[in-house]
């Protein structure tokens, strides 16, 4: 009996130092995430608008959501949209990171080249490349100097998700580049000096020793990078405002506007089936890093 | 074989060149626009002729600039300062301490990341509201209120989780060994090797927190309480763009965050490379 | 010291505690002196600051604070400190936003507060039985109307003379002047250079709508914008586009005005409202003499659609009384004549109206006197329907509109598109 009790209080206090520094963020987070994530819960089952009373409507607003052909183009593009800006931001974010990672003149130069995008938010990104991909914009006069048809990118709806993909792009990947730098600095050097000794070329390098030491890193952007993907908004707002014919009409994009209509019920349930749907893919994302 | 390094270096020389263009062209548009009096912003000109910085005069004086920059220099580095000290000791914790269901409580922790900030902000807003009403000095219309929700950031947890996870076991069992505490591990032999990935927590909570637009907006109300980007928006007219403007407030905007990443680079990120890791 | 720490926390535990999740109403009475708060859109070519000051000198027992935001977030902050039981006393909204913010009960109804009296007379018999119309909802006026939308016909007169043409009145004659107007200085079969602009909205698509004896809703409120009326005036506005050089001018131009399109002479002709004054004015100054404005052509009668802004009073606003005395001053001729010179918009109500300043010609406009063409306009104007559904049927109608100008859908097929959606949101 009390072997047990001592054994339980050990067990107990080899947990004390992780409780003790995870409890500060974790109080911090209940109060303004979790609180809150639980009132928006409770909104997603009502008929409610922020005034007047708050009326239990049960799953109505999930059925209803989920039947609006809206709703469902919505999610295509968030899935579209993340697929592009999930394999080439990730990829050029990694080769920018390998070619900075050497002795190169003007390296700090080129480093805050591609970071730069990243300072400017979403918003201001997406008022600069409005112009330019406009029909008489800088885009389509190299396209036309190499010999290409002129387009207005942003208003033909079988154009217009992947344009506002890019522009995300090139405001992003400099993220995933400060990334996997800071990543690439903490790979210990010896590890890759002994792998030069046994005769490694740069890509056998590569493959044996950078890929690896950068898996919890890889993790890191692919699942914090779906996350903002699934969250796309701002860019959206700027550049097209959801159209043309709803092309852009991303998840987000759909619940700002009945969020904006005070249509608390139906933005809170979209937000939930985001949310459920995000703790999918992330799970699947750990599982596949702890696995391989 | 040395000339061979010499011609690859070349090349990704001119490969980096190349893609610099292409990344600083939105800029070089912004920056010449914001040179150019609104009066002929599209008039097919492509650079100003002569520049004026009539736009940036224009931007420091018809709106309290100095008020807002500043609000904002005081949000963005206690919300740094907030993040590396809570997201730090969370993060170690998640990644290197005994803990029972780890990898459920960073899921957990990533949810809040997941709901989009419009959902919360209704929610948000009265409890800052009703923590004004007990205490003035407090919530709303306070930068207290603009820092609360970004005191803790879920994508600065992870990102150092990360990092620690990529630290070998086999140096904390050896300080382990030599009897020290779990605290001054932390300190003494973690934290020293952990500054390129503090610099990275540094540069995206201050940059989160320098840009943020909505829920400033939403939980000030006066320009005692305003930041740059909420105050900048006060520039524009109902109908129509005054893009000169709009391009100095954006280059005024980014100048401070560029510096700030150019000082953190060369400090931590980039003089790395012999302080690493030795296993 | 130690327990007013305490108190503190005390104070914001039980704040924190209690709030959120009761979605109860919170109190923000601490201050109860007379300081009434209004929230102004306009930005920096705002006409409040003066009249406020003016306001300030004429009642020195009453203090205003005057907020500023950008009109495009206004709409989101409103909502949510209003659904929080804390915002302004008086604020100018869009018109078009009233569906929303009426239909949830965020605006008082100002004929209580006024004892339908506005500057000592009847507040119906100080506007114009359209805009009385779209200050009101469910029986209660929910507004008071400040500045006017309504469109008329904005062209290069110069031009139009130029090559001898004459003003258009009919939609016939409109494709026809449009035509003979338009150049296509590249070749590539489009209108690129004194084209029609077309905005692909619901504005400008109601407006030909209302002018081929359509309406967006039945007497019923059931959808009627698919009509014949309807089809047929979606199919003048393709037709105005491929045979009747106008230039597509979608959102990805960056600035609905079309002020860079009116600077690089792209744009010759546009339907507006008479704000576009006051945007020509200030963004292309070097063209001033070479624009005039003409009544809308129509098809069978005149119309168009109308907005503008509003000043209302929340339902939470704590100082209701002084924001409606202010509201009164801000309505008076004088103090809207500043709605002209400040903002370059065009001043609602009847007696503004009247003044001679708003009826004097305007160099910039060739000496032509241009306000009373809006203000005829606006005489045949309606509103957007108030019904709560407005925001879904607005982006169905614009889906509709884009959706036929890019040569996606048949005029027919995409309005039934339209329809199918509006009826769903009506219902819903």
């Amino acid at each position: 009996m009390a072997e047990t009790r001592l054994g339980r209080w050990r067990r107990t206090r080899r947990y004390l130092p992780g409780a003790v520094l995870l409890a500060p963020a974790l109080v911090v987070m209940t109060l303004m995430f979790f609180v809150p994530m639980i009132t928006s819960l409770i909104y997603s089952f009502g008929d409610y608008s922020g005034i007047g009373p708050f009326t239990w409507v049960g799953l109505d607003n999930y059925t209803e959501i989920l039947v609006d052909p809206r709703f469902q183009q919505a999610w295509a593009n968030t899935a579209v949209f993340a697929v592009i800006t999930m394999t080439v931001g990730p990829l050029l974010g990694l080769v920018t990171a390998l070619m900075l990672n050497n002795r190169i003149p003007g390296r700090t130069f080129f480093r805050a080249v591609f970071f730069v995008p990243v300072t400017a938010s979403l918003v201001v990104v997406s008022t600069l490349w409005k112009p330019l991909l406009n029909e008489r914009g800088l885009l389509n006069d190299v396209l036309q100097l190499i010999g290409l048809e002129r387009h207005d990118w942003l208003s033909d709806p079988s154009t217009a998700l992947v344009a506002v993909s890019a522009a995300s792009i090139w405001q992003g990947f400099g993220f995933e580049t400060v990334v996997f730098l800071a990543a690439l600095q903490t790979i210990p050097a010896d590890l890759m000096e002994s792998a030069r000794m046994d005769g490694a070329g740069p890509w056998q390098r590569f493959l044996a020793v950078t890929l690896p030491s950068l898996r919890p890193t890889l993790l890191f952007v692919f699942v914090v990078g779906m996350i903002g993907a699934f969250q796309a908004f701002d860019q959206v707002y700027v550049m097209t405002g959801g159209g043309p014919v709803g092309s852009t009409t991303t998840v987000v994009f759909y619940l700002v506007e009945r969020f904006r209509s005070l249509d608390l019920g139906h933005a809170s349930a979209a937000a939930y089936l985001l949310v459920a749907v995000l703790v999918v893919i992330s799970a699947i994302q750990f599982r596949i890093a702890r696995t391989r | 074989m040395i000339r061979r390094r010499r011609l690859g270096l070349a090349m990704l020389w001119v490969v980096l060149a190349a893609s610099s263009v292409i990344m600083l062209v939105p800029w070089f548009w912004t920056v010449t626009t914001s040179l150019t009096p609104a009066a002929e912003v599209f008039s097919g000109n492509l650079l100003p002729n002569p520049p004026t910085l009539e736009a940036y005069a224009q931007v420091l004086t018809l709106i309290p600039f100095g008020g807002y920059f500043l609000n904002s220099v005081v949000v963005t580095v206690t919300v740094v300062v907030l993040n590396v000290v809570f997201d730090t000791c969370a993060a170690y914790a998640l990644a290197k301490l005994p803990l029972p269901g780890r990898g459920v409580i960073m899921i957990v922790l990533l949810t809040t990341l997941m709901i989009p900030m419009q959902v919360n902000i209704i929610p948000l807003y009265r409890m800052m509201v009703n923590v004004h009403n007990a205490v003035p000095w407090l919530g709303a219309d306070t930068l207290s209120g603009i820092i609360a929700p970004s005191a803790v950031q879920v994508l600065g947890i992870f990102l150092m989780r990360q990092f620690f996870v990529s630290v070998p076991d086999s140096i904390l069992e050896a300080a382990r060994l030599d009897g020290a505490g779990e605290w001054s591990i932390l300190r003494r032999v973690v934290l020293p090797i952990s500054w390129p990935a503090i610099a990275t927590l540094v540069i995206f909570t201050g940059l989160a927190a320098w840009n943020d637009f909505l829920w400033p907006l939403i939980v000030t109300g006066s320009d005692a309480s305003r930041t740059l980007p909420v105050g900048l928006a006060l520039l524009s007219k109902k109908n129509t763009v005054n893009w000169s403007e709009t391009m100095a407030g954006t280059v005024l905007t980014a100048l401070p965050m560029i510096v700030l990443f150019v000082i953190l680079q060369r400090r931590f990120i980039e003089g790395l490379t012999a302080g690493s890791v030795k296993e | 010291m130690k327990s007013r720490h305490l108190r503190i926390a005390i104070g914001v535990a039980v704040a924190l505690g209690s709030s959120a999740l009761a979605g109860c109403a919170p109190s923000t009475d601490a201050d109860a002196d007379d300081t009434v708060v209004v929230w102004d859109y306009y930005g920096q070519s705002t006409p409040l600051t003066e009249a406020i000051a003016r306001f300030e000198a004429a009642n020195p027992d009453i203090t205003v604070d005057h907020q500023g935001f950008d009109y495009d977030s206004m709409q989101e902050k409103f909502s949510v400190a209003v659904s929080s039981n804390t915002g302004p006393d008086l604020a100018t909204v869009d018109m078009t936003w009233l569906p929303d913010l009426a239909s949830k009960g965020l605006l008082a109804d100002i004929g209580d507060i006024s004892g339908g009296i506005l500057n000592g007379k009847p507040i119906e018999s100080q506007y114009s039985a359209g805009a009385y119309g779209a200050m009101r909802y469910d029986d209660h006026t929910i507004a008071a109307l400040y500045d006017f939308d309504a469109y008329a016909l904005f062209y290069r007169k110069d031009v139009l003379d130029a090559k001898g043409l004459t003003v258009p009145t009919t939609w016939d004659e409109l494709l026809a002047t449009s035509a003979a107007m338009a150049e296509d200085s590249d070749g590539d079969g489009k209108a690129d250079k004194y084209a029609l602009q077309l905005l692909p909205d619901s504005f400008h698509y109601v407006q030909l709508l209302l002018q081929n004896g359509g309406s967006v809703l039945d007497s019923s409120g059931g959808v009627a914008f698919d009509s014949d009326a309807g089809i047929g005036a979606l199919e003048f506005m393709n037709e105005l586009l491929t045979d009747g050089g106008g230039i597509y001018w979608g959102p990805s131009e960056g600035d609905s005005s079309g002020l860079p399109g009116v600077k690089d002479e792209r744009i010759g002709m546009f339907l507006n409202g008479p704000y576009m004054m006051g945007v020509l004015k200030d963004g292309a100054a070097a063209q001033s003499g070479e624009w005039a404005v003409a009544p809308a052509p129509y098809s069978k009668q005149p119309g168009s659609y109308l907005g503008g802004t509003g000043l209302v009073i929340p339902t939470t606003a704590k100082h209701g009384s002084a924001a409606w005395k202010l509201a009164e001053f801000l309505l008076q001729p004088e103090q809207q004549l500043l709605v002209y010179t400040e903002a370059g918009a065009a001043p609602a109500t009847e007696a503004a109206l009247a003044m001679p300043e708003l009826s004097a010609t305007d160099p910039y406009f060739g000496e032509q006197a241009p306000f009373p063409v809006f203000q005829d306009a606006m005489a045949t104007a309606t509103a957007f329907p108030y019904v709560p559904a407005w925001p879904a049927i607005d982006t169905a109608l614009t889906d509709a509109v884009t959706a036929v100008l890019i040569g996606q859908a048949s005029p027919a097929d995409a309005l039934k598109t339209a329809a199918t959606t509006a009826e769903t949101a009506l219902n819903g």
